[in-house]
């Protein structure tokens, strides 16, 4: 019968002196009160600090050094990531690029892409929003209706994409749009573009979220040139990039670690001294938290073999964000905040509180909870 | 995976083959006399035949010794298979006394429970005191029991006081060890946490293979069974309970090769107690998807199901449940304070 293995991955000994570094600069960025750890991974955008990080080497890390990486392993990476999410480091600017985008870019993208934009992100400076969802399309990826057009030496775009994140602020979109046949055609006719936000007939309008943040956006195309070399690759092989961009989308640390910083807080709140049920409650994250990091390290072995993890990813992004909403819920069990005053009060109830409002994002954002059971069903052999 | 390993796997599952009926099972977990003693009792032929492919004689550490992940790996196919025999409790038992230089005498061996009842005093030589729900006891001749700051081997000739079983038929009896011959003792500053954890260990690596055992069996059910004109398999609700529980088995897999890897030399408490509270955690949500899945025909005796889910709810009880061991994890994060939890994680100070 189909089951998923995880092999156990060791961390190179570069890898474990590496993190010995990150984590002193962390510390050293703290103290000098650069930032106050945050949740959520991807809240707080900081562009000194994003660029604080690519001049040390650590952002673009596994790439070719002649695109301004570092030719270090996946695990190497993936003990940078897992740092700055443990710290609730300011990481958001570069998040999404130096996770996903450039990767794609690396490997789909046309030699001057590669050398005008990959450079850049491993600095810090340039930063990426991703265009799949639409209006009319949220899970139902394929049935995107933005369109391009053949023009003179490139593609005019037109449609419009929502609850794209960071909009407002990013370089660059790489845009699904249909570029031949019809939504009923489903995932052939698809092709992925790296749109500059620049370019003349964009749009950005913000979709606040339901706290009143700032992080989704609404962006138009009309009729926006994108040079012939500005797809990944090329035209019509768009479904396939989205599938093995996900592998890198879903598969991190970023999607188990998101409330660890509410964890930190609540552990303080706790004192030394716990109830027996209290500490119960505490051990259970952890124990879920310890197993999930085992499992993610594992992917991220199997990234560096250049194998891709797509259901593996997907199992331990549902199971990840299962617990990233639990750790709210279950300290708010164990330590009422309304016992502990008001934000404005205490850091803990403020966490707690924001926490609380993001976490339903967790399981929607890169795939919802059902669509990722889907595809481990599918993986199991029983579709 | 090393060869030997794949062959060790191989010949168990031959063996499995070979020995385990139905009957055998049942009559196995009637009484709770499953076990090991040669002779009349239902698995005698089973344990004979674990005996001769030489797996009783494993987790010493001696030079010919398998690995000790290997061995594990041995625990864990004995868990999926439901074996009604103390294969798991002998492999463990002969890796605490080779560690703490006593030999291990051949054939089936137990380990008390340290945290059930009082714990055993030693004057002179001689212990008194019950040792409570020791599996098998009734069936194996020798156990390891520990007492304050030592380890003792004792022959359990006589001292079994009371009989009784797990939830799954296993048999988990009384010893009045007053009436137990000590063998041997070995002092060991750490004998009665160490024995928890070992005891600890073998089961959450056990549960991993029996949550493996959950999905398979529950796969095979739901591409056969046939409801609204299409195997349920194709049903999206089905689907969906499925993949949790693959997602169990997965994490329950996980949490059992960490605490694995970091006991080779001798048990991390902190890791085997991460592993039996996940794999505890995850024995309770699968079993459910498992007989949601099976429906009322999961519920009934004579459908093979319940060797394992009575296995999952009973071992997540034993060598403490997974509340004992969160609460244990929790107290020692609290004690460190909320900054030393990321180092604990990543075993990095």
């Amino acid at each position: 019968m189909p089951q998923f293995v995880f092999e156990p991955v060791k961390l190179p000994p570069e890898a474990v002196k590496l993190r010995t570094e990150v984590r002193a600069f962390l510390g050293e960025e703290r103290a000098k009160g650069s930032f106050v750890p945050a949740v959520g991974s991807m809240v707080e955008a900081d562009e000194a600090f994003s660029q604080k990080l690519g001049a040390r080497g650590w952002l673009g890390m596994t790439w070719p050094k002649q695109y301004g990486g570092g030719e270090r392993s996946t695990l190497e990476r993936y003990v940078v990531v897992e740092e700055l999410l443990a710290a609730g480091a300011p990481a958001l600017c570069h998040w999404i690029a130096e996770r996903q985008s450039g990767p794609q870019i690396l490997r789909h993208g046309s030699e001057r892409a590669k050398a005008m934009i990959l450079p850049e992100i491993a600095a810090g400076r340039c930063y990426f929003a991703i265009g799949m969802s639409e209006p009319d399309t949220g899970s139902d990826l394929a049935s995107v209706k933005s369109r391009a057009v053949k023009a003179d030496g490139g593609w005019r775009i037109t449609g419009r994409k929502v609850w794209t994140s960071f909009a407002h602020r990013a370089h660059y979109i790489i845009a699904l749009v249909r570029t031949s046949g019809t939504p009923d055609q489903r995932h052939h006719g698809l092709t992925q573009f790296i749109v500059d936000m620049k370019s003349p007939g964009i749009s950005v309008r913000p979709i606040y979220n339901l706290y009143g943040g700032h992080d989704f956006n609404e962006v138009t195309f009309d009729d926006v040139f994108v040079p012939e070399d500005m797809t990944v690759g090329g035209e019509g092989r768009g479904w396939e990039m989205v599938v093995s961009e996900l592998a890198y989308e879903r598969s991190g640390p970023d999607r188990f670690m998101s409330s660890y910083p509410l964890l930190v807080e609540a552990i303080d709140e706790l004192g030394r001294d716990p109830q027996p049920m209290q500490a119960a409650e505490v051990g259970r994250l952890v124990a879920h938290l310890a197993t999930l990091r085992r499992m993610s390290t594992s992917i991220a072995g199997m990234l560096n073999d250049g194998k891709s993890p797509v259901t593996e990813a997907a199992l331990v992004k549902d199971l990840g964000t299962t617990l990233e909403q639990e750790i709210p819920e279950s300290v708010r069990k164990i330590l009422p905040i309304e016992a502990r005053g008001l934000p404005e009060n205490s850091a803990y109830s403020e966490l707690q509180q924001l926490s609380q409002m993001q976490c339903v994002s967790y399981s929607i954002r890169g795939g919802t909870r059902e669509i990722l059971r889907g595809m481990i069903a599918r993986g199991l052999g029983m579709r | 995976m090393s060869e030997m390993r794949d062959e060790m796997l191989r010949t168990l599952d031959r063996i499995v083959e070979d020995h385990v009926t139905t009957a055998m099972r049942e009559a196995a977990d009637e009484k709770g006399s499953g076990g090991a003693s040669a002779g009349s009792n239902a698995t005698a032929a089973l344990w004979a035949a674990l005996d001769e492919a030489g797996m009783t004689a494993i987790g010493g550490g001696g030079e010919d010794d398998v690995a000790f992940g290997d061995a594990m790996e041995i625990v864990r196919r004995a868990g999926y298979h439901a074996l009604p025999v103390p294969l798991a409790e002998t492999i463990i038992a002969r890796r605490i006394l080779g560690r703490v230089g006593i030999e291990a005498p051949a054939g089936a061996l137990s380990i008390a429970v340290p945290g059930a009842g009082e714990l055993p005093r030693e004057t002179q030589g001689r212990l008194a005191g019950a040792a409570r729900s020791v599996p098998y006891g009734r069936s194996v001749a020798h156990v390891v029991v520990a007492s304050e700051g030592k380890l003792h081997l004792v022959a359990v000739s006589d001292a079994v006081a009371a009989t009784g079983c797990n939830m799954a038929g296993e048999a988990r009896d009384t010893l009045d060890l007053g009436r137990a011959r000590v063998v041997a003792t070995a002092a060991n500053a750490t004998a009665i946490a160490d024995l928890e954890a070992e005891g600890a260990l073998i089961r959450a690596v056990a549960l991993s293979g029996a949550l493996s055992a959950a999905l398979d069996h529950s796969l095979t059910w739901a591409n056969d069974r046939i409801q609204f004109g299409k195997p349920i398999s194709k049903h999206q609700a089905v689907q969906h309970l499925m993949a949790q529980m693959a997602e169990e088995a997965a994490a329950g897999g996980a949490a059992a090769d960490l605490a694995v890897e970091a006991s080779e030399a001798a048990p991390d408490r902190l890791a085997i107690g991460i592993a039996k509270a996940r794999t505890g955690e995850a024995a309770g949500k699968s079993a459910n998807l498992a007989h949601a899945a099976f429906g009322a025909m999961g519920f009934t005796r004579e459908h093979h199901l319940h060797y394992t889910t009575r296995r999952l709810w009973a071992w997540r009880n034993e060598f403490g449940s997974e509340v004992f061991w969160q609460a244990e994890i929790g107290r020692a994060v609290a004690q460190a304070g909320g900054a030393r939890l990321w180092p604990m994680l990543t075993g990095h100070a």
